[in-house]
């Protein structure tokens, strides 16, 4: 697995890396890197210091907000469907490549484009979940996970035929930049994204506990036929919360084209990283996505700190393996999909 | 007899290569109770399914007020106003006591004032229910659960209950509450379809029964004919 991506300017041994070091160890274009310029001042913070720990976690969480908004729809198809949605990165990758044109050719800034990359995607869930997955459904996991995986390289490949693999960025006309808020630099546009991967996730949150849609979805995940002798249309509302997984990535990748460089080899990062979240915080429920989502955030940055960026990821996978033998369940685990 | 509610005739069903039902004929009359008796694998859960639509016919019809509702599928045969409390109750684990039974009302409209009046009438019928509206169902003993979901089933405003194993499980009080609240139910004008495994009960809530064994109906008549028949005293009262 590549170095993370989002481990660079997270502590003092990222300082010794120059601005333009290379997110997701790929080389950026000379001046490429403006997004990131929002970093440059805590790359200068002396050694350990309570506070320089306080801007990790910060960063930490930074990054988990937006952890969540990408394993939340994974967790939700995971835990209805009983479907493990290898597609689910390269859904976040075309997220970003949709937020990516509509920037360039009509300047809408992604905090916009998660409603065209979120109803694109929806689009595209709900007619690959009642097209494809939909016929196989009752086949054991294996089978619809080995579907969605051949589906995957489809359109990873077709990605990387239409936009080949360069890594793009989005560069905003006018930047935030950072804030000093307490000593502590805080990147606003990071800030944002985060805020609104949050909002998005609570959203769904509300729209599962609430809406007639999302007590359907609730009840199919928990009982299919007893779903089913309530008048629910389980095929439909399969398709629906495929869609709804797909949404949740598209928006999420629409976000993070502001934070990542975009490339189709990013997709199998993300799947990675919506993995590790779900089981981190305890399968099928939103709240163990959000917990899953901040400490994977926290838990990567802390290991750049101290054992270096390269490395942020390996811990968390190694954190997720001693988890997996000590909890199970993960830290919010619970039956069911609230 | 009139032209019945609800009617089956020849219906054929089974799982995979094994058939379980050989053409089964049954009706229910406008404001009857009729309970379906028999031994454990004589079919009476899967003709309830195929009924219901959840398991799809091989053969024969299944009819409400005259129209075929063979292959309309569990939605369809549920706006036909045929509700179906499955055995175990199969309630919604992690949501409330209300939630589940706003679920019996899904195809019904939300805003509809109709639905907020018999989700207070139901919880008028099971006071226990009323007491814990907000708990997940899970939380409930089986009894209640047992209330929460026929409550379930009531909330489609069906005009045909089927329930699959009324007292199964369930301790002999809860089963009084049960059996006095389906009486309840019917004298308001829903006809029941009622399988159940304790014969007693079955035949002293039922006007008429049918006798299921091995996929045949092989009895039927009024509860008293049923009581008194020899075959039914032996095989299943355990009095000859």
């Amino acid at each position: 697995m590549k170095g993370s991506p989002l481990a660079q300017g997270v502590g003092h041994r990222a300082g010794r890396a120059s601005l333009t070091r290379p997110l997701c160890g790929h080389p950026l274009p000379e001046g490429e890197g403006s997004d990131a310029a929002s970093n440059r001042s805590f790359l200068v913070l002396p050694g350990p210091t309570p506070m320089l720990y306080a801007q990790i976690l910060l960063n930490g969480l930074l990054l988990g907000g937006l952890y969540a908004c990408i394993a939340v729809g994974f967790s939700l198809v995971w835990g209805v469907l009983n479907v493990i949605n290898i597609l689910h990165g390269s859904f976040v990758v075309l997220g970003s490549y949709i937020a990516y044109f509509a920037h360039v050719h009509w300047g809408l800034h992604p905090f916009l484009s998660i409603f065209l990359s979120g109803g694109v995607l929806f689009v595209v869930g709900y007619a690959v979940q009642r097209g494809v997955i939909n016929r196989v459904i009752a086949a054991p996991v294996l089978t619809t996970l080995v579907l969605t995986f051949g589906l995957d390289l489809i359109v990873n490949n077709g990605m990387l035929l239409a936009f080949t693999a360069d890594y793009r960025t989005v560069r905003l006309e006018h930047p935030l930049g950072s804030q000093i808020i307490g000593g502590l630099v805080v990147p606003l546009d990071r800030l944002a994204a985060m805020g609104l991967a949050v909002a998005l996730t609570v959203l769904l949150f509300f729209t599962l506990a609430r809406s007639k849609i999302g007590r359907a979805i609730v009840a199919v995940r928990m009982d299919a036929q007893a779903a089913a002798l309530m008048g629910v249309d389980v095929p439909r509302i399969y398709a629906v919360t495929f869609g709804i997984g797909a949404l949740m990535a598209g928006a999420a990748g629409s976000l993070l084209s502001l934070v990542f460089p975009i490339s189709p080899l990013n997709g199998t990062e993300f799947l990675g990283i919506a993995f590790v979240v779900c089981v981190l915080g305890g399968l099928g429920s939103i709240s163990g996505a959000i917990v899953g989502g901040f400490a994977l955030g926290a838990i990567q940055s802390f290991g750049a700190l101290w054992i270096g960026p390269e490395h942020g990821l390996t811990i968390a996978f190694a954190l997720l393996l001693l988890l997996l033998v000590v909890k199970p369940t993960g830290i919010m685990g619970r039956k069911g999909y609230e | 007899m009139a032209e019945a509610l609800f009617s089956v005739a020849g219906l054929e069903s089974g799982y995979g290569d094994i058939q379980v039902l050989w053409g089964v004929d049954l009706d229910v009359g406008h404001g009857e109770i009729v309970c379906l008796i028999g031994s454990n694998g004589a079919g009476k859960t899967t003709l309830l399914r195929t009924i219901s639509g959840l398991l799809p016919a091989r053969a024969g019809t299944v009819r409400m007020d005259g129209a075929d509702i063979t292959r309309a599928g569990p939605k369809g045969v549920l706006a036909t106003g045929i509700a179906h409390v499955p055995e175990g109750r199969r309630l919604f684990r992690t949501m409330s006591v209300t939630d589940n039974l706003l679920m019996g009302a899904y195809l019904r409209r939300r805003a509809d004032p109709a639905v907020a009046a018999d989700l207070e009438r139901v919880m008028t019928m099971f006071p226990r229910l009323a007491e814990r509206r907000n708990q997940d169902a899970a939380t409930l003993s089986g009894g209640e659960q047992q209330m929460c979901a026929i409550g379930r089933g009531i909330m489609s405003r069906p005009r045909l209950l089927i329930i699959d194993e009324l007292s199964l499980g369930l301790a002999p009080k809860a089963v009084d509450v049960l059996s006095e609240s389906l009486k309840e139910i019917n004298t308001q004008g829903v006809s029941v379809l009622l399988v159940e495994q304790d014969v007693m009960i079955a035949l002293d809530l039922a006007d008429r029964g049918y006798v299921l064994d091995r996929g045949r109906v092989t009895l039927f008549g009024t509860a008293a004919e049923l009581g008194a028949a020899p075959q039914v005293r032996e095989a299943y009262i355990g009095v000859a």
